[in-house]
């Protein structure tokens, strides 16, 4: 017996360098489903970028550069975009790709069962020109166009015809759930939901391969420390996200590394604008003082930031000055400056507001949807404390979060904002314009913040073309948020992934974690 | 008898519903699905769209009864995460959770008895005070420390075990067995430790207070007197007079493991129905909540009526009496 | 009401005599007696023993955090006995504080499960029928429900039917509902089994034949007579609630982080196992511990002290 132990040990050693290119990875969210057009999540999108491909995708600095399509440019003056496909791409089933695949994957990912179609709002047609050319028309100037829709993934048309998955299914399974047919360099073997999700290299891919998987096996792990410790014992070779409190441990750990960077996510608090009364604590019913612009700056600067970075954070976060993050397009780097931490200016502003006294208030804050989110709030909690003003926080698991928020159930609020388009627009439709369900406007705007001239700045960004006046706008924007204290911007949350010690990846800001940039020595 | 039975097997029909009606009507406190099916770009319009085709806009008792109306057929619709049936996902996830409460219950049993045997023999024994005192530290730690801590020992300091998962599982027909495998059965060591803990002091107490009830019995000291071996007396006698009581709270106990299961699954990221059951909560999964709740009722009404049964047909004073429970 | 006077003068003599030589010549009763009394004390005196209020957020230096037991702090300097959590509250004073909360979830907890349990298992056992039938059924489906599971819900129900202004406050009350309502089963079906048996004895069979109203029977002479189990299940479930607290917390469904139960704290703490800063795990999980295991044993001698069959 000891023997038999012995061999296989040695056995085991011996098939180590053919094995090493094996690659296990956990995550906390198994996407929940193969189908790239059904749900509009993170952890769906980012596995499928490695299945499916979009005519654009994103390279290692989130540029855009091209996938499916080769080259495009605008139409006429403004009127949408021409796409030229690239030749001689097939599907994992072997069958070719063109335009015809192009229109279906429009059809569908736009089609009312989809939860993408919000992506193609400004979009009147797609156009077949010929068998390599696609015209994408626009309802307005679109100059972001392009950048919007590298999530956009094609799917064969062919494929979906036989197996009756022509749109996606949104309350019952059909073949595109649980199978793919993709042209990524990945093709998907082995799909059990919720268990594993088994991936294997694609011969026929059109581009260079960069890695050096055999075999790729992802796992969802959802307790954190649960995936450290698989890392750790090598049960997996990369884990994402790991606790930031663990991150320096893991790096001195010798077996394992950590990978940071800076993700698109800015933390942020936010306030009921309209609200004319306290909801909560002993101040309940008493008039909202978060009206006052004085006591919202009084918030910002009472919050000791880099206290938050330096202990809660590790130091693995940046501070934030506006909605998004330097990473992103129309950052206003002339408005980088975020308040200071000043306790005494916080007490005196307070105090000017007519609350020298102080006043009670309910913080509402989600547990397990930010990094550390709960213990952010805690934080924020005491700080807000020191100046006089006492903070009732209510810390809630995010499926509760959500409809609380929605029902104005709050006096102040976390929130986490990572602009899909990656760019600076995206938070000030969101989040900063007037809400307006017709036109899709301000839909996480939850505290109802309103301001004439942001309004009429958003149009006027979304169809500039040119970048120095679509910057002026997106400026001008961002300073009337900074004034107005519309949100308090805290910090930019960071990207913290675990590694085996002889694992080579490439991380990109948006969390996506690509399995064509890993090298397993 | 069988008037009685009948009636209790519709007592425990009505039971079911009115758990299936407790749950319903308390689904909606657990939060809101719409928000985990569609991402930040939706409109309220796609919000009240899809509230529409789930049928989550109806009041609860309408809800209610299209859930049974399915349920009756085996349809326990599907779930919003996955967009796959419920019956299929739960009957995939279902294997893993038995292996695990099999291996946690026969240890349980098989540790529990030996144990008590021993700590009712040796009654004030050295050795028999530590097993009582140190079985109770089992059960004055939360299970999901217990597991957190084996984890830090034997996965993460040690490397002697896997942290989390099934191992390499085997697909016999419908069912994945992590039986045949090293690594399977490797992984199955903590989980069933951590899940089969509690169960196993309980068993052993149990064991050991009815054998010191057993050996103070007449016909036992007549046994020893008669010169028989103390081996055959403890054994043959006294253990198979206990036994009655052991397999009913067993009984009872097994469906205790499966409910238990929920903590240790997550921990241990165990990929049965009990972690199936927390992240349903967790995306407010309302399909699958409701088809675990109600096998897990079917489970827990089914041994309760069988136990009831069981006293009926062993106990006839209750016969008598016309009283039953 | 001579009866009456008669059956506690019973129990107070048990009490007094054979009971009370048991306990002074068992070591582990005493020992568990005094741990469980010296950390009810210490929960109890909390806000005169420890150093700090860890509840007052006000007080709290963020800079504070993460400091090892008796070093002193990188930035600021100031050491603490057991150390400080994330939020640089010190874990000593937490723990103490903390354990007021889990202590008093606790007894509430089984106060609130024996009241319920006791008072359906007597009406049960006693009145029979289908108001037995109906409390029977009510505990088998109240069973089929993981206290998990009861708590998430009650939160959620307690959420919907609380005035917004109040909810903050709920979560203690909550846990205390919900761990009561999952623990009430086993005192009723004891009580019930206990009043099966004693209602047809000749003493019961007296008082009704006396013309005694069946509130009179249950509450003096039947209730008196199943009091030792009760005892021994409610010590057992004070355990049990305690650590059933600690889960529920560890589930995110417990104490509120800015006044944390051992649970909780214990919750915070695991999330630093990892990560070198095991105090935050390790005094909350040891007290949690000592505090469980002192109720157990204390609660397992007693079954063995009052079973008269054992003696």
């Amino acid at each position: 017996m000891l023997r038999l132990t012995t061999v296989s040990a040695l056995a085991m050693a011996i098939a180590m360098p053919a094995a090493a290119a094996e690659f296990r990875w956990a995550g906390t969210t198994d996407p929940q489903t193969m189908d790239p057009h059904a749900v509009n999540s993170a952890p769906v999108l980012g596995f499928l970028n490695n299945v499916y491909e979009g005519l654009v995708r994103r390279g290692k600095d989130m540029a855009i550069e091209p996938a499916l399509a080769t080259s495009w440019e605008p139409i006429g003056d403004g009127e949408g975009w021409r796409f030229t496909l690239r030749e001689g791409v097939t599907f994992h089933d072997g069958s070719a790709f063109t335009a015809e695949d192009v229109i279906f994957s429009y059809q569908r990912a736009s089609s009312e069962e989809a939860d993408t179609s919000s992506w193609f709002a400004p979009v009147s047609d797609v156009k077949m020109v010929d068998d390599f050319t696609v015209d994408v028309l626009t309802n307005a100037p679109n100059p972001i166009f392009p950048d919007s829709i590298a999530n956009w993934m094609i799917m064969d048309s062919g494929w979906a015809a036989a197996n009756g998955a022509e749109r996606p299914a949104k309350d019952a399974e059909n073949h595109a759930t649980l199978n793919t047919n993709g042209t990524a360099a990945f093709k998907l073997v082995e799909r059990q939901p919720g268990l594993k999700t088994v991936l294997e290299p694609f011969d026929g891919w059109w581009g260079t391969p960069e890695h050096n998987v055999t075999r790729a096996e992802f796992t969802p792990i959802q307790n954190p420390a649960t995936a450290v410790a698989a890392l750790l014992s090598g049960d997996v070779d990369m884990i994402n996200p790991v606790p930031i409190q663990d991150a320096g441990r893991m790096a001195a750990a010798g077996n394992a590394k950590v990978i940071q960077g800076i993700e698109a996510r800015v933390i942020m608090l936010g306030f009921p604008h309209q609200a004319d009364e306290l909801k909560y604590t002993s101040d309940a019913g008493k008039p909202n003082p978060f009206k006052d612009v004085r006591v919202r700056q009084a918030v910002a600067h009472a919050v000791n930031v880099p206290a938050i970075l330096q202990t809660i954070m590790r130091g693995n976060a940046e501070p934030a000055s506006q909605l998004v993050s330097p990473a992103m397009r129309g950052y206003s780097e002339s408005l980088s400056r975020r308040p200071d931490f000043d306790p005494d200016k916080a007490r005196a502003l307070l105090a000017e507001a007519g609350y020298g006294d102080g006043f009670s208030f309910g913080l509402k804050c989600p547990n397990d949807r930010y990094l550390n989110d709960e213990a952010v709030c805690q934080a924020v909690t005491g700080m807000l404390a020191q100046v006089g003003i006492t903070a009732e926080l209510d810390a809630m698991p995010v499926q509760n979060y959500w409809p609380e928020l929605r029902e104005d159930n709050y006096d102040m609020y976390l929130l986490g904002w990572s602009p899909g388009t990656f760019d600076a627009e995206h938070p000030i439709r969101f989040l900063a314009t007037t809400p307006n369900e017709e036109k899709k406007l301000g839909s996480w705007n939850f505290g109802d913040f309103s301001n004439e001239r942001v309004d009429t700045l958003l149009p006027l960004m979304q169809s500039e073309i040119d970048d120095a006046k679509r910057q002026a706008y997106i400026d001008e924007a961002t300073k009337i948020l900074q004034d107005e204290v519309a949100y308090v911007p805290l910090y930019v949350q960071p990207l913290v992934w675990g590694t085996g010690a002889n694992i080579e990846l490439t991380q990109r800001p948006d969390n996506f974690f690509i399995l064509r940039w890993v090298t397993v020595n | 008898m069988i008037a009685y039975v009948i009636r209790r097997v519709f007592q425990s029909f009505v039971v079911l519903l009115v758990v299936g009606l407790v749950a319903f009507s308390m689904f909606r406190f657990v939060g809101d699905p719409i928000d985990n099916m569609l991402g930040q770009e939706r409109t309220q319009a796609d919000v009240e769209r899809l509230r529409t085709t789930l049928g989550l806009d109806q009041p609860f008792p309408v809800q209610y009864a299209k859930f049974l109306a399915n349920a009756a057929q085996g349809n326990f619709g599907v779930s919003y995460r996955q967009g796959r049936p419920v019956a299929t996902i739960i009957s995939e996830r279902a294997p893993a959770t038995l292996e695990l409460a099999l291996v946690s219950g026969t240890l349980a049993l098989v540790v529990g008895i030996g144990l008590g045997v021993f700590t009712a023999i040796r009654r004030n024994g050295v050795a028999s005070n530590v097993i009582m005192t140190t079985s109770l530290i089992g059960v004055s730690l939360p299970t999901f420390l217990i597991g957190i801590l084996l984890i830090y020992v034997f996965s993460v300091s040690l490397g002697w075990l896997p942290s989390f998962g099934r191992g390499e599982t085997t697909q016999i027909g419908g069912w994945s067995t992590g039986f045949l495998t090293a690594s399977g059965l490797k992984a199955l060591i903590l989980p069933s430790i951590t899940l089969g803990l509690y169960q196993m002091t309980l068993i052993m107490r149990l064991v050991r207070s009815e054998m010191l009830e057993v050996l103070r019995q007449d016909y036992i000291r007549f046994a020893r007197a008669r010169g028989l071996r103390e081996r055959s007396v403890n054994f043959r006698h006294a253990l198979k007079n206990t036994m009655v009581p052991v397999i009913t709270v067993v009984g009872l106990q097994l469906g205790a493991i499966i409910a238990f299961a929920i903590i240790t699954e997550t921990v241990f990221q165990w990929p049965g129905v009990g972690l199936l059951f927390i992240n349903a909560i967790q995306f407010v999964d309302i399909p699958v909540m409701a088809a675990y709740l109600m096998l897990i009722s079917v489970m827990f009404v089914g041994i309760n009526l069988i136990v009831d049964l069981l006293y009926f047909a062993i106990d006839p004073r209750l016969r008598i009496d016309g009283r039953h429970a | 009401m001579s009866d009456a006077a008669h059956e506690p003068s019973r129990l107070a003599k048990m009490l007094d005599s054979d009971f009370a030589y048991k306990f002074r010549t068992s070591p582990v009763a005493m020992v568990s007696t005094a741990v469980t009394l010296l950390l009810v004390l210490a929960a109890i005196f909390a806000p005169l023993i420890a150093p700090l209020d860890p509840f007052n957020p006000a007080s709290l230096n963020l800079m504070n955090g993460f400091t090892p037991p008796s070093t002193p702090n990188q930035f600021t300097g100031e050491s603490f006995l057991l150390g400080t959590d994330d939020q640089g509250r010190d874990v000593y004073s937490t723990i103490l504080y903390g354990m007021r909360i889990s202590l008093f979830v606790g007894f509430a907890a089984v106060a609130f499960a024996m009241v319920l349990g006791i008072s359906l298992g007597l009406i049960a056992g006693y009145v029979g029928g289908w108001t037995e039938t109906i409390i029977m059924r009510i505990a088998d489906v109240q069973l089929t429900f993981p206290s998990i599971l009861v708590a998430m819900l009650i939160t959620g129900v307690a959420k919907g039917f609380t005035p917004v202004e109040y909810r903050d406050s709920m979560a203690i009350i909550v846990l205390i509902v919900a761990i009561g309502l999952s623990d009430w089963v086993q005192f009723a079906r004891v009580v019930r089994g206990s009043t099966l048996v004693e209602k047809n004895k000749e003493y019961v069979q007296a008082a009704r034949l006396i013309g005694r109203s069946p509130f009179t029977i249950m509450l003096k002479h039947i209730l008196p007579n199943v009091l030792s189990p009760v005892l021994v299940i409610a010590t057992i479930s004070l355990a049990l609630a305690i650590i059933a607290e600690a889960t529920l917390s560890f589930l995110g469904v417990g104490a509120p982080p800015t006044q944390p139960s051992l649970g909780t704290l214990i919750r915070i703490g695991q999330g630093y196992l990892y990560s070198g800063e095991w105090w935050i795990l390790f005094f909350p999980a040891v007290t949690l511990l000592a505090l469980a295991l002192a109720v157990n044993l204390l609660g397992d001698w007693l079954r063995d002290a009052l079973n008269p069959k054992l003696r």
